[in-house]
């Protein structure tokens, strides 16, 4: 069924066009959430909250931006409330501690693939201390690889600003993992 | 090139959109830099590093579960539609409040002053001066004096004074 007919539908209460779109849209608003939580039962919780979110707003949608964009809007800035409310609950382990913990793990192998997951920790913990904004940028960028133009519509930042942003904050996690990356980055390390 | 410039490209580059002359001039540079080299290994790795390597599924039964709670919604919605629109009537009330109270403040009728003399003659465009004026450029004595005497009185009428 074409897209504007299920959200005409869901918009008149049909909850099954509704389960259409979900379908459809899930993934991505569950990839989002995961992207900044790390965790997959958050991760659901917060697409379960967004998608009721967006069908509660339905009403108010004018179809003057793209269904998928109108629904990422909705999603980052429930995840954004999410992450101010718990500021305190997910206050970030040091960077170091981050990456030690997963090379003290056993059940993780062979040892370049537990240096390449301490490394990941590192640098998840390095973006959880980025300042909001920098955050969302590059989780919706080389997280979830959406495209400039997308991230413009999204944030509704000109594209001048969306390519300032994403060079600033790209630059600030470098800042902040210099000197971190070398314990276990061994000679490829920062 | 220098290499506040060079990092600028380097960023660019990341995602593939620095135009074939750009990523020469990168190059060129990169070549001869080593801490640009240095910088370029280190957005690399960074980048593919924060890329997951798999993103897991929602948990099972999704959509099943959201719409359960979008029905036990549905069911509550009239209460809470209620509650809505009832804080927005009280808003509305207040803000309807203060513009009436605003209104007759500002738009009360004005009760009638009485005018001052100066205001008097100004509204009937008379010269204060004007009438003495007239009794020194008597030539007569008697005239003037007889002008006097009216004016002193303190007959209001002028069309009643003595005129020569």
């Amino acid at each position: 069924m074409d897209e504007k007919e299920l959200i005409r539908r869901s918009q008149a209460g049909d909850g099954e066009a509704f389960g259409v779109l979900v379908e459809r849209y899930k993934g991505k608003v569950f990839s989002l959430a995961y992207g900044f939580t790390r965790d997959r039962a958050a991760a659901d919780d917060l697409a379960q909250e967004v998608f009721i979110k967006a069908y509660l707003s339905l009403p108010r949608f004018q179809a003057k931006s793209e269904f998928g964009t109108w629904l990422y809007r909705v999603a980052v800035n429930h995840i954004k409330d999410f992450l101010r409310k718990n500021r305190e609950r997910l206050k970030e382990i040091p960077l170091q501690e981050a990456g030690d913990r997963v090379l003290a793990s056993s059940d993780l192998g062979p040892e370049e693939q537990r240096l390449q997951e301490g490394r990941r920790e590192i640098v998840q913990a390095a973006l959880a201390r980025l300042p909001e904004k920098y955050r969302v940028i590059l989780t919706l960028r080389d997280m979830d690889g959406f495209s400039y133009e997308d991230i413009s519509r999204i944030l509704k930042l000109s594209p001048g600003t969306v390519d300032s942003r994403l060079h600033r904050a790209r630059r600030k996690l470098r800042e902040k993992l210099t000197g971190h990356l070398g314990r276990q980055g061994g000679e490829h390390g920062l | 090139m220098d290499c506040k410039k060079a990092e600028r490209f380097l960023l660019r580059s990341l995602d593939g959109k620095l135009d074939p002359e750009k990523k020469t001039l990168l190059q060129t540079h990169l070549e001869k830099c080593p801490s640009c080299q240095r910088k370029d290994r280190d957005y690399r790795m960074i980048l593919s590093l924060v890329r997951p390597q798999t993103v897991p599924e929602p948990l099972p039964y999704f959509k099943e579960r959201l719409l359960a709670k979008l029905e036990e919604k549905g069911k509550t919605a009239p209460a809470l539609l209620w509650v809505k629109w009832a804080h927005r009537a009280v808003a509305f009330s207040l803000a309807a409040f203060l513009l009436f109270g605003a209104g007759i403040l500002f738009f009360r009728p004005q009760e009638p002053r009485e005018l001052s003399q100066t205001e008097k003659f100004l509204l009937q465009d008379e010269n204060p001066l004007g009438e003495a004026g007239s009794i020194l450029d008597q030539q007569e004595a008697e005239d003037r004096n007889m002008m006097l005497i009216f004016a002193s009185v303190g007959d209001r009428d002028v069309s009643r004074r003595y005129r020569p």
